[in-house]
Parts: structure tokens; sequence; C-alpha cells
């Protein structure tokens, strides 16, 4: 295609947008105009602590260990991570832990 | 003996002299579904209070302080707390098997009656889910169910709907605050005008404490808070101290300084001399979170001090004014010296904190 230039307005929007396609795709990226840290997927299948990213997809500043802030994606899905959904599938899914860190064993077990 | 019981009663004089005698009672939202009640002056968690429709988002205290409004998640919520007694006095839940709103907080007006919410409607139907558009919504607190709804305009849809809300002394006039000030008449839920200030908020935090600190500060039909603008050529922006009138509709902005990231919401302390804040710079790696206070009279920026940051956080000042608290993601509420803005203690609770804020009664 690089043999062919558009010539009318059209033509250049359309070239304008295949472009576009051509940039690579990362996981979890947010925008083109916006380069961000590009994060590992998987973050956590396990409550393993080093793998938790935060919205910006950095490490840094986390709340350790990672069952203390593990209850902010249960609720509002903030982090990238495998954890179950209280407003639609599993709203009793931490209703016997009142506090992660301490009680994370009585978090229920989810099967999809 | 004598001797022995004088000493007793000037022990417990000086210890009384000494305790945090305006102490008051603090409410946090706990996981899965509570609301914990703390005494300030004894730092620990004294009551549970369960909530029937789940997991507490928001909180808000009446204008004469007697009841509370805590909203839920779970089943999208509204739960009454008559504060003398701790008694849930009115609970239900919006939700239907086929229809769900999702909101977070609202106002209730003078009368008790009526509650104001920004919120989202999903209805699902046979084959779909159609959501509506963001959308004021008036809750009858009585008949327990949406009474009244209008779309919010085209430009204001990208308004988040964890806005907040403020309600006009008359019962008039709606306010929504987030990117922009939105000013609502509530006879018809209709946007009447907008301010172009916005609430510089850390994006972790939310806009709970209005009934709580900053709430301390206002002469009956005042919002006071920090405030953000920027000019229209090269877009610095400045925060400072603005002052809004809720009757009259008019504000008044003094500006502080340049904008630093983030900030969150304003405490002030209940001489309403001082004001309180917190600043964020950087991001990642190199995040830095500092208090930030105000002599609110001057509106000029006196002190500031370092702590470490948690990445998600929420700010908070007691109810005496002597003490800072940082808490969420966790189960502990740091407390940090309000005139040394240095560490004091860390309080251990029984649940882990929700994003409900935090509500202090005397």
């Amino acid at each position: 295609m690089k043999h062919l230039r558009p010539i009318n307005k059209k033509a250049e929007r359309i070239d304008q947008a295949a472009s576009m396609t051509e940039e690579d795709v990362v996981a979890l990226q947010q925008g083109p105009d916006k380069p961000k840290p590009h994060v590992p997927m998987g973050c956590t299948l396990s409550f393993s602590p080093g793998w938790e990213v935060d919205a910006g997809g950095g490490t840094a500043g986390l709340c350790q260990p990672v069952e203390r802030d593990i209850y902010d994606c249960y609720v509002t899905c903030f982090w990238p991570v495998q954890v179950a959904d209280h407003v639609n599938y599993s709203p009793d899914w931490a209703a016997n832990c009142a506090i992660a860190t301490k009680d994370w064993r009585k978090l229920d077990l989810v099967f999809p | 003996m004598k001797m022995l019981r004088l000493g007793a009663i000037a022990l417990l004089s000086a210890v009384a002299a000494f305790s945090p005698a305006q102490a008051g009672t603090m409410f946090l939202g706990g996981y899965p579904n509570q609301l914990m009640v703390i005494d300030e002056a004894k730092s620990s968690v004294t009551q549970e209070i369960k909530l029937e429709t789940g997991l507490p988002m928001s909180m808000r205290l009446s204008d004469d302080g007697k009841l509370l409004y805590a909203t839920t998640i779970t089943t999208s919520g509204i739960e009454v707390m008559d504060v003398a007694t701790r008694k849930i006095v009115n609970s239900f839940s919006l939700n239907t098997p086929t229809t769900r709103y999702r909101f977070t907080g609202g106002v209730p007006d003078r009368s008790g009656r009526y509650f104001y919410i920004l919120a989202t409607r999903i209805d699902k139907n046979l084959d779909t889910f159609r959501i509506s558009k963001l959308q004021f919504m008036v809750v009858d607190l009585q008949t327990k169910a949406v009474v009244k709804t209008a779309d919010l305009d085209a430009e204001d849809q990208k308004f988040s709907y964890r806005g907040a809300l403020m309600l006009s002394p008359d019962g008039k006039t709606l306010y929504a605050f987030r990117d922009k000030v939105i000013v609502v008449n509530t006879a018809d839920l209709k946007t009447v005008d907008h301010f172009d200030l916005a609430k510089p908020d850390f994006p972790g935090m939310q806009d709970v404490s209005f009934g709580g600190g900053v709430g301390r500060l206002q002469t009956p039909g005042q919002f006071v808070s920090l405030f953000e603008t920027e000019d229209p050529y090269i877009h610095n922006k400045t925060f400072g101290v603005a002052r809004l009138d809720l009757d009259t509709r008019q504000f008044t902005f003094t500006p502080i300084g340049p904008s630093p990231r983030a900030l969150s919401g304003l405490e002030v302390s209940p001489d309403g001399k001082s004001g309180y804040t917190v600043a964020v710079n950087g991001d990642l790696g190199s995040q830095r979170c500092e208090f930030w206070r105000f002599d609110l009279d001057t509106s000029k920026a006196l002190d500031k001090a370092e702590f470490p940051c948690r990445r998600r956080f929420y700010f908070g000042i007691s109810g005496n004014g002597q003490n800072l608290y940082i808490y969420g993601a966790g189960f502990d509420v740091a407390v940090y010296d309000a005139k040394t803005l240095k560490p004091k203690a860390d309080w251990e609770l029984t649940h882990d904190t929700t994003m409900s804020g935090m509500v202090i009664i005397p």
C-alpha cells in the first residue's frame, strides 16, 4: 500500500485510520496518547505479593501485603487481579472475612 | 485512707484534664457490611452496626446531626441510622430482580423525606441490558423508591456518579461537585448553571467528608472547600479556598498557590481557623504525600510535613481537631498530631475499612 497516496480528504482519513492500527497493541494499554508501564498479565492468580500493580501500572507504594487491599479490587475492580466480583456474582465472597490480612483463609471459594 | 482517696481523686482529675475531653465518636464503614463505631478517646471500636443492604460506600450526617445516611453497593441500598440510639430506622434496597442502580452517596433534604443521588440505572431486558444515561434521581425514603429522574445534560454525561452533592437550605437548589460545579433546580432537576471550578480530589479518595470536617466550618447555607481553577491560556492550575453560598449561588475563590498533582478535600479544625489537606506529588516510584496546613482567615499555607504514602487512602480530622487521620486499604487508622504533623499512634480496627469515609460526631 505504500505506493498508494490519498488524493482527497476521505482517503486521507482512511489512510490515517489504517496507520493507527499499525501500532502495537499491548495488554492493559489505556490509550495511544498515554504511554504507561506495560504490566504482565495475570497479576495475581494467588495471594503472592510482588505481582500486583496499581491503576497506573506501577508496583511502588502498593499496600503490602496484597491481602491488605484486595477488597478494593473485589468491590471496584480497581486492580486487574483475579478476585471475585462483589456487585454481580459473588456478593458473599468476603462475608466471613472481616480483615483480609488476617482472615483471608475465610474467603469463600468461587467456581465459575 | 483519706489521703489515698484524695490522691485517687486528684489522679482521676489529672487524667480527665489530660484526656481528650472533646474527643468524639467516629463512624467508619467496615467489610463486609458494618458500620464501626469508634471512641476517639479509647482509640478502639466500641460497637458494630450491621447494614442489611450490604457494603457501605458512603456516609452522610443530616444537617441537624441526628441521622446518619449510609449508602451501600451490594444491593444499591440506603440505610438511615438514628445517631443517638445507634439504631437503623430505615433500610431498603433500590434493586429489583431486573433493575439495578449504581450510585455513591447522596444528600437528604431537610425534611428527611427525600434523598438526592447521582446514578445510573441498569435494566435487564430479555436479550439485552439497557444502561441509562447519568441521571439525577430523587429517592422517596418513605415509599422506598425512585420518584423522579432527569438525565444530566449531554455535556455533563462524562461527569462521574461519584460526584458529591450538596443541597441549599431552602431545598430549591442542588449542587454537584466534581470536574466542575453543576447547579440544578430541584423542582424539575434541570441544570441551570455551571461553575468552572473543579474539586481537586485525589482519585482514590471520595468526597465523603462533607458532612464531617467541612460541615463544622459551614455557617448555615455556606459550603467551603478546596477548589481548583486554571487560566484559559497556558492552563496553569491554581488551587484555593472557595466559599459557596448555597442559597444565592454566589461564590468567592481565594487562590493559594499552584496545584500539586492531587489534593484531598479540606478538613477544618472545630474553631474554623485551621484547614488541612493532603497533597500528592509524583506517581508510582516517586510519589510523595504531604500534610498541608492553612490559616483559613488569611487563606495562606502555613506548614507542611511529609508522611508515608499509601497507594489508596483517605484523610480525616478528629472531632477535637487535635489529630489527623490517614486510613483506608486495611484495618488501621494512622493518627498524626495536627500541630506537629508527626505520627502519634496507629489504631487497629475490627474490620477492613470500606470507601465510605469517616463521620465524626461530638
